[in-house]
């Protein structure tokens, strides 16, 4: 290999990678250059990128809506009460399934397996007419609740679980440490990868979810924010400037999450073991 | 605790033998009372530590698929009780064209996507391979990043770019082509949709791929290099061979999901323009949705159709993939 071939190649390269990495963004910073722009400029012919004046007014305005930022903030503590309970549940189930033995373990694996092949729309309707029966419409419970226990994500936990030697587990029943212990105190301090996986799926499955709270709640105290978008797209359709911007603001949570963790992410492909 | 302890419950029992119940019983009350045995302690711990899952899976998933079943046997009324129509419903939906149809449109819909996406993702997924590894991390979160954005903004961001004045036509104007009204066509109503489920998608399937061109063993790709094989013949006859189980679940994996896809023409065009872009479960959805109970029942009976073909072939693929790790192992 000489020189001059070599330099061309790595400039191919880089221009491949800035051209894939621009595309695979370009309808993210669309939406929030967008945002930028005043109603005159947002669909303006001839067509332009970049707005001649940059200003604030869409994302000032859309901040000043109390419905908006209220769909923020109760979506946001719904999404974290959610994740955080999503793994209580999942894990406890995934090591008992993963370490223990005990009688009916068959019968009970496939009662926590099966849920995982029913796809959402076979139960939505039934499953609206159990929430309504049990009195949670229009709770923050019955946004939270019904999907805290994940099949998908017990099956990837107990994987896991699986994996884990057997040596630390033995040593610590010898010294009296009940399984209680051993799994709180041993496999969960050494699940953070998992967790952050499966944490970051269950926070985004909340986040982003539409059509179960448009069924459930109609209380304007408890909208979620993908209600708030598309409620605010057929009732304002024009109003592109402020919707941009609000997207943009609904969507920076889901984005920032993946940047701080984007370690975990790209080896959480792995630990799923689909190869 | 100590409630459990005095009545065996019945999968206790079960472990034991024919004689076992009654003498472990005379045992622990001869015992201070409170004393749990080892061994029950740890079926004990262990129904704890599933309960909340049975608990909540019973109530949230498998009661309402069992009370789908149920119902999907009544015709529901508001004038009268419900009355038991045995396979009626099914019939009905059998014989509906407008099922088949969503069906064709939803098969349309997948058949747009995850070639696309397969293609895009192995193309993708053997350059990220040769990367250095601070480019490569860079671009796996770049790839992933559309993958976390939401149904409803993806909508909304593609129903802006298909405006009359908007990027889409600005884009193929550079090409001579006049606006086209893209959501509002029957005939690119479809592809106009299938283009930010792409979008959506590409992503994971990259990641996935990735994953799985990394556990070839580099001496594959080394020798056929020194045999002077070019891109296009490693991707042919290494890669591809290699990847078969992955690419057979991303694509089987792909058409499940892309054919339930609803979220996304229910916020960029609710089925229209004349049903081009009605996919089968924005068809039912919008049956829930209609107040009639007819309508309801027939509808629901639909989804559990619809549950039957597609939860089958998400066991096979499980099934598939699952021993497919067992034997590789």
């Amino acid at each position: 290999m000489n020189r001059s071939w070599y330099a061309p190649r790595r400039l191919l390269t880089y221009l491949l990678v800035a051209g894939i990495a621009v595309t695979a963004l370009f309808p993210l910073a669309w939406m929030a250059i967008s945002g930028f722009k005043s109603q005159t400029e947002v669909l303006r012919t001839p067509f332009q990128f970049f707005p001649d004046v940059w200003q604030l007014d869409n994302y000032r305005l859309i901040l000043a809506d109390p419905a908006f930022v209220r769909a923020m903030v109760i979506t946001f503590a719904g999404a974290v009460i959610f994740t955080v309970a999503s793994l209580a549940v999942n894990s406890m189930a995934a090591y008992a399934f993963a370490r223990l033995e005990f009688a009916g373990k068959q019968l009970w694996w496939l009662v926590c397996i099966t849920p995982m092949f029913v796809p959402a729309m076979a139960i939505l309707l039934t499953s609206f007419v159990v929430v309504s029966k049990l009195g949670m419409l229009d709770t923050l419970a019955v946004l939270i609740i019904p999907g805290v226990a994940a099949s998908a994500q017990m099956f990837f936990l107990r994987q896991f679980y699986l994996n884990m030697p057997a040596a630390v587990e033995e040593a610590a029943l010898i010294d009296g440490a009940t399984r209680w212990q051993i799994f709180l105190q041993i496999f969960v301090p050494q699940s953070l990868g998992p967790f952050v996986v499966v944490g970051i799926a269950s926070f985004l499955g909340y986040w982003n979810s539409y059509v179960w709270p448009v069924l459930v709640v109609s209380n304007p105290d408890l909208t979620q924010i993908m209600q708030y978008l598309a409620t605010f797209r057929s009732a304002r359709g024009n109003e592109w400037g402020m919707l941009m911007a609000g997207s943009t603001l609904a969507a920076l949570p889901t984005i920032l999450l993946v940047l701080i963790f984007q370690r975990y992410i790209v080896n959480g492909v792995r630990l799923a073991g689909i190869k | 605790m100590l409630d459990t302890s005095t009545q065996p419950t019945g999968p206790v029992t079960q472990v034991t033998g024919p004689n076992g119940p009654s003498r472990r019983r005379r045992r622990r009350d001869a015992k201070v009372a409170g004393q749990v045995p080892r061994h029950l302690r740890a079926h004990l711990t262990a129904y704890l530590m599933i309960t909340p899952m049975v608990v909540l899976l019973g109530i949230f998933v498998i009661w309402p698929l069992v009370y789908a079943f149920y119902l999907s046997f009544f015709e529901m009324s508001f004038y009268k009780d419900a009355e038991f129509v045995g396979f009626d419903f099914y019939k009905f939906v059998l014989t509906d064209p407008e099922f088949y149809e969503s069906l064709l449109v939803g098969l349309k819909l997948a058949l747009m996507v995850v070639p696309t996406v397969l293609v895009l993702a192995l193309l993708l997924a053997s350059f990220l391979a040769t990367l250095s590894k601070r480019v490569a991390a860079f671009m796996k979160t770049t790839v992933y990043v559309p993958a976390v954005v939401s149904s409803v903004v993806a909508a909304i961001i593609f129903v802006f770019i298909y405006q009359d004045e908007g990027f889409a036509n600005w884009f193929i104007g550079l090409f001579g082509h006049g606006p086209v009204a893209w959501l509002n066509t029957a005939t690119t109503a479809l592809p106009a949709v299938a283009i930010p489920a792409i979008w959506l998608g590409f992503g994971v399937s990259t990641l996935i791929m990735l994953a799985g061109i990394l556990d070839i063993p580099d001496s594959y790709f080394e020798s056929a290099k020194l045999d002077g094989a070019n891109f296009w013949q490693r991707t042919r006859y290494i890669t591809i061979p290699s990847l078969r189980n992955v690419i057979l679940f991303l694509l089987v994996s792909g058409l499940t999901l892309t054919i339930q896809e609803f979220q996304l023409p229910l916020v960029m065009t609710n089925g229209g323009p004349v049903n081009a872009t009605n996919t089968p479960n924005l068809y039912i959805f919008n049956s829930f949705r209609d107040a009639t109970p007819y309508a309801t029942s027939y509808s629901l009976t639909a989804a559990l159709l619809l549950f039957l073909v597609i939860g089958t072939i998400s066991i096979v693929i499980f099934r598939v993939v699952s021993s497919e790790k067992s034997s590789d192992a």
